[in-house]
């Protein structure tokens, strides 16, 4: 490998001149020549790019003598054993072109895969979407089973909430079960505040409380607060 | 987009007038014949305040809220022909935090008005007069005045 880099390395070197000097002096015969050597030779050694060979080929023969075609053909074949070497040149100028398409084909795997990337973003997103749609309906069932749970709640323990009962000076909070009747928070709140339970009323939003109605009866809420009155005589 | 911010605006205010508010005030959004709600016009109850000629009475008084609420204040009405100096004849109550040119606020909550109003009863602007009746009686005749005021309480004994 390092003899034959360093061989192509001189080769390179040694066609660069060469190569322009092959445009100033190009002659149809040559190429003809130069056709047939491809043909006949370089085409063992390298398929690759015959014309560039024939170019070498010509070139090494216009060294010489610039005209004799079966002269160079012959030197070329002489030569050949020796411009094995060059392939490698040859193979590197050659690749460019090949990894030009190789490139070419590089980036359109490239943007295929980043557009492939993308479609997989967006359908992770997608997916991310859908799935926090299906997490988000999922929740009211849980809720729902919540309810569900906390029914049973409500039939074992009965929920409670919190009213506040005002009256002149204040008010203050009770707990009690939802489904349960004023009348009993009213006997409840007559003890505490010693007052005769049958001068007393309940009032929500201005109206009257039904002892015999609850909370729930009222759509109450937690921390609601009702208001206590005398009754007039 | 007005309408929201006043329905939601006015949503607030009854879920904290629920959890509190003075003693023997009412105020509760419309209810339709159909059970829905509508927020936008609340019946309210105005107690006298205790040792006052207002004392005992209950006055009924029912906001307007407009699409435009809190930036414009709602309309406070007491029943037609109420008898106070600073009530129009509509009902309308006169009153600076209730003028969208002068003290109205849009940070005002429905219970500073109502007790801006119930300080009103009896403390009446002379100065900003909204009918005859009430404001002649009020500046020639106290006792006139007085009596009708006490008399109008009675016109509006509690509910209860």
């Amino acid at each position: 490998m390092t003899t034959a880099g360093e061989e192509a390395a001189a080769a390179g070197e040694e066609l660069e001149p060469l190569f322009e000097y092959k445009r100033v002096q190009p002659t149809i015969s040559f190429h003809f020549d130069d056709s047939d050597l491809e043909k006949a030779d370089i085409f063992r050694h390298c398929n690759k790019r015959p014309r560039v060979d024939a170019d070498a080929a010509a070139e090494e023969g216009g060294k010489p003598d610039e005209k004799g075609a079966p002269a160079k053909v012959v030197d070329v074949d002489e030569d050949e054993e020796d411009w094995l070497l060059p392939p490698p040149p040859k193979a590197a100028f050659k690749p460019p072109a090949e990894e030009d398409s190789a490139l070419r084909e590089l980036r359109l795997k490239k943007q295929e895969f980043a557009k492939f990337a993308e479609s997989a973003h967006d359908i992770l997103q997608e997916l991310d979407a859908t799935t926090k749609k299906q997490v988000g309906p999922k929740e009211p069932p849980e809720q729902i089973v919540l309810d569900e749970e906390s029914e049973p709640e409500v039939e074992k323990a009965r929920g409670k909430i919190v009213i506040s009962i005002q009256d002149k000076d204040g008010k203050q909070q009770f707990r009690v079960y939802k489904d349960e009747k004023f009348d009993k928070l009213l006997k409840a709140y007559a003890k505490k505040a010693k007052l005769n339970p049958s001068n007393l009323v309940f009032v929500f939003d201005g109206e009257k409380i039904n002892p015999s109605s609850t909370p729930e009866d009222l759509d109450l809420e937690d921390d609601d607060m009702i208001e206590v009155c005398h009754k007039r005589r | 987009m007005s309408g929201g911010i006043a329905r939601g605006r006015l949503a607030e205010e009854r879920k904290a007038w629920r959890k509190n508010h003075p003693h023997g005030f009412v105020a509760k959004p419309e209810t339709l014949p159909d059970g829905t709600v509508n927020l936008m016009i609340w019946h309210c109850t105005i107690p006298g305040k205790q040792g006052t000629d207002w004392e005992g009475g209950y006055f009924p008084l029912t906001l307007h809220f407009s699409e435009d609420y809190p930036s414009k204040p709602p309309k406070c009405k007491f029943p037609q022909g109420f008898f106070h100096p600073n009530v129009y004849p509509s009902g309308t109550v006169c009153l600076s935090i209730l003028n969208e040119d002068s003290g109205w606020r849009p940070a005002i909550t429905v219970k500073q008005i109502l007790v801006g109003i119930q300080d009103l009863l009896d403390q009446p602007n002379p100065a900003d007069p909204a009918q005859t009746d009430g404001y002649h009686l009020f500046i020639q005749d106290p006792t006139e005045y007085k009596r009708r005021v006490r008399l109008q309480a009675k016109q509006y004994p509690a509910l209860v």
